[in-house]
């Protein structure tokens, strides 16, 4: 049973790359990838054991945290990350509980995060070679961490899942839930500024998670080697007795889910016609009805966006905490630059729904239109309020009309360039439904390229509002500033009509092989 | 005109909205009336190297019920995509009512509704909004779509479901949604692939209702099917399609020729096997 479950497990994995060649030369560089990082931490903690013992031990006790917790948030975030033995396959099978649990648990072992989690956390002996005590220890307390991990990682996941169920609260909490990701990294960057007094507080941060269930097992060959034997006879209590629970919670979990109803239950209803009432009643006000109904409802829109609100965030907290105010006045153009493709996803938003403006004849251009009428409704407003705002508080309005003028045009140029562009190359998106982080499969160059293309192309066809706004915001001229700004305008309105029409012919031309390649995408 | 440049609807106001049953709108001008509501000559398509309709000629004869059976992988879902302008054919040609479909789309599509297998819905609309948008998408007006909208809702028994995301709909109740969405712009002719998969037996009657009251008013219907006894029942021609070519096609019950059309079917198609399964599976 265990055996045919983790074989299960790999051909599923192997029979994936035989989809397509790039996703073979991309698992490819992925494995050299963690290959490399892999040999570098097992070297590393080799030459650890030439240091103090005290600074392997804090390395540890602060590796192994962040792999447990690393292990154990993830999933939430990812929902669906792998789903090859999830519960709701498996539950049609006549299988005991328990021995689910055990195949569940060597799975999550020996697939590829646990075997990479499980040579790391045992490779941390090798920073004790000279203490022998500590090396069995380390030995033994890495799998015991390693299985804690594992057994984490699913207990909440079976516990999570029934909550889970409710298709709102799912989609809410999965782009809610990536906020402070997202924020994580520039915090890191600003933070590191006072690393250099964290560094003193390491071992003392470290010292605090040993006894908490997150960080025991990894300090107890550490407690050993410094001499503290009953620390660590404490600390192996601690971590057995975690895993113990964990597996325990687990138990309680999968016993209940390998019961319960499959469907999920159904969701909110009335709202009447919404924006179609909005919208004036022909094909272009019809599909920018259903984009704004889209944009509001599913998450797959919302999460592209979700790093506007957090980008003024980050720019009062950098001006607040550092001196350097840059942000503020970049925010508007930074916004507006991030919005400019976002068009580029919409048709493979679409998926094969896109069916229906083929069948019903719906023209190109139409099509181009309603889709850029509801993003400039919203996009517009919020990149004038992003750009005027903070100038207004730093009292330096005179330079609103450069930073607009740059801002705007980009922008509008980059609807008409991604009105084109999502006509000729299809993004990989996650399908309706999916987790709107989760990096879907097949994810080709080419696409990825075309994106890249598509911004580049709305930076050069808006050069001359940029080239404009720069020289009026270096010399402070706010006569220039006015001309950018009308250039930026006109230029980019010009362009954006022209992209509708572009690519509105573009998809009257393709759009059957359009549709057959998001069939393709679905993988029918 | 409407705002892009397409043709006035076919028709606006012109069905009689008052009936239960939607019928068909009136004769456009320019397609000939004699014309046959579907002609397809010398169709063909290959994907790769499996070549899935193979020089398919097909002739749906106006106003009538007209069934398409094949085995899985006949190429029925294939001929269909590509009748309704959803698949470039590689060869051959295909007219509605005498419009080319490939060559004169926009007058076409107007003239047929579509319900495809195996495409979705945009179903984070609820059932209200996916029906408007189609009908709004077909260039009718806001007063026409929302009657209209009301009206098939009734018909189709999914009022109480109109305000519900289509997302939550069960498998039957998307099916009908996805028929209402054909029927909206009152086509001349409904394409309709595998309309009765997993729809309940009293909703499959009420579609069935529908759908020959919608041919009883001039409209032409074209269902495929994996259910013989189905067809049989319900329409008056037939084609039998595999291997991506017509087997044989007629009235129901020339192409039965006094046998059910099951027999029939299996007769043609070939490939029964008979056997009663492995010994282990024989409970006594």
């Amino acid at each position: 049973m265990v055996a045919h479950l983790l074989s299960l497990r790999w051909r599923v994995m192997l029979n994936g790359f035989r989809r397509s060649t790039w996703q073979i030369v991309a698992a490819c560089l992925g494995a050299l990838y963690g290959l490399g990082v892999l040999v570098l931490l097992v070297g590393g903690l080799f030459a650890l054991s030439f240091a103090p013992e005290r600074w392997a031990w804090t390395v540890a006790v602060l590796g192994g945290t962040v792999a447990v917790v690393g292990w154990v948030v993830v999933p939430l975030l990812l929902s669906g990350v792998d789903q090859t033995l999830s519960i709701a396959k498996l539950r049609a099978f006549p299988i005991p509980a328990d021995r689910l649990l055990v195949a569940l648990l060597v799975c999550g072992v020996l697939g590829v995060p646990g075997v990479v989690t499980l040579v790391a956390g045992v490779a941390a002996g090798l920073s004790w070679w000279q203490h022998p005590l500590s090396l069995l220890a380390a030995v033994a307390f890495g799998v015991v961490g390693v299985l804690t991990c594992v057994a984490g990682s699913r207990a909440l996941e079976s516990l999570t899942s029934s909550l889970g169920a409710h298709r709102r609260y799912r989609e809410v909490m999965g782009v809610l839930v990536f906020i402070p990701l997202i924020l994580a990294g520039p915090l890191i960057i600003v933070a590191s500024t006072g690393l250099s007094s964290l560094g003193d507080d390491l071992p003392e941060i470290a010292r605090v998670l040993s006894f908490t269930p997150v960080g025991a097992a990894w300090s107890v060959p550490g407690d050993l080697a410094l001499g503290r034997p009953g620390e660590a006879l404490a600390k192996a209590a601690i971590a057995l007795a975690t895993l113990a629970l964990l597996v325990l919670l687990w138990r309680v979990g999968l016993r209940r889910a390998l019961v319960a109803s499959p469907g999920a239950a159904a969701t909110g209803s009335a709202k009447g016609l919404g924006p179609f009432r909005w919208f004036p009643a022909t094909p272009t006000g019809a599909v920018a009805a259903r984009t704004a109904v889209y944009w509001l409802r599913d998450p797959r829109y919302g999460g592209s966006l979700v790093i506007v609100p957090l980008l003024p965030v980050l720019a009062v907290f950098l001006a607040a905490t550092t001196d350097s105010d840059w942000l503020l006045y970049a925010l508007g153009p930074a916004i507006a630059a991030l919005l400019a493709v976002t068009l580029c996803a919409d048709v493979s938003y679409d998926g094969t729904a896109f069916a229906a403006h083929l069948s019903t004849g719906v023209s190109g251009r139409a099509d181009r239109a309603g889709r850029v009428i509801t993003l400039s409704l919203f996009a517009v407003p919020i990149v004038v309020l992003a750009t005027v705002v903070p100038l207004a508080v730093l009292g330096e309005l005179e330079l609103a009309p450069a930073l607009l003028g740059a801002g705007l045009g980009v922008m509008l140029t980059g609807f008409g360039v991604s009105s084109v562009a999502s006509t000729r190359f299809l993004m990989p998106v996650p399908a309706a439904g999916e987790s709107p982080f989760k990096s879907p499969q097949g994810a080709s160059l080419t696409s990825m390229l075309g994106m890249y293309a598509a911004w580049a192309l709305s930076f050069a066809f808006a050069l001359p509002e940029l080239v404009l706004a720069g020289v009026a915001l270096a010399q402070g001229s706010l006569a220039l500033g006015v001309a950018a700004l009308v250039v930026g305008v006109v230029l980019g309105s010009v362009l954006l009509v022209v992209g509708v029409v572009r690519g509105g012919a573009s998809l009257d031309a393709r759009a059957p092989e359009l549709l057959a390649r998001l069939r393709r995408a679905k993988g029918a | 005109m409407t705002d892009d440049g397409r043709p006035e609807p076919p028709s606006p106001t012109g069905a009689p909205a008052s009936a239960a049953v939607p019928a068909p709108g009136p004769v456009p001008a320019g397609t000939s009336s004699a014309a046959p509501a579907l002609r397809v000559e010398g169709l063909r398509k290959a994907f790769g190297q499996k070549v899935a309709v193979d020089g398919l000629d097909l002739v749906v004869p106006t106003g009538s019920f007209y069934g398409l059976v094949g085995p899985n992988g006949a190429g029925k879902t294939t001929t269909l995509s590509m009748a309704t302008g959803l698949l470039r054919p590689d060869a051959g040609t295909i007219e509605v009512l005498g419009a080319d479909v490939w060559r004169d789309p926009v007058r076409a599509k107007s003239l047929v509704g579509v319900l495809s297998d195996g495409v979705a819905l945009f179903d984070r609309l609820t059932g209200e909004q996916l029906v408007t948008y189609h009908g709004l998408l077909n260039g009718m007006d806001r007063a026409t779509t929302a009657e209209r909208v009301a009206d098939l809702l009734e018909l189709l028994d999914l009022r109480d479901a109109g305000g519900t995301l289509v997302v939550d709909y069960s498998a039957g109740m998307t099916k009908k949604v996805a028929l209402a969405c054909a029927l909206v712009h009152a086509p001349r002719l409904l394409v309709l692939d595998e309309p009765f998969e997993s729809v309940d037996p009293i909703s499959a009657a009420n579609i069935r209702d529908i759908l020959h009251g919608y041919v009883d008013g001039g409209g032409t219907v074209i269902v495929s099917s994996h259910s013989m006894d189905l067809v049989q029942r319900m329409c008056d021609h037939v084609a039998v399609v595999a291997s991506g070519r017509v087997l044989a096609a007629g009235t129901t019950d020339e192409v039965r020729a006094g046998s059910s059309l099951e027999d029939r079917f299996v007769e043609l198609v070939g490939g029964r096997q008979h056997n009663q399964g492995p010994s282990w599976l024989r409970t006594s």
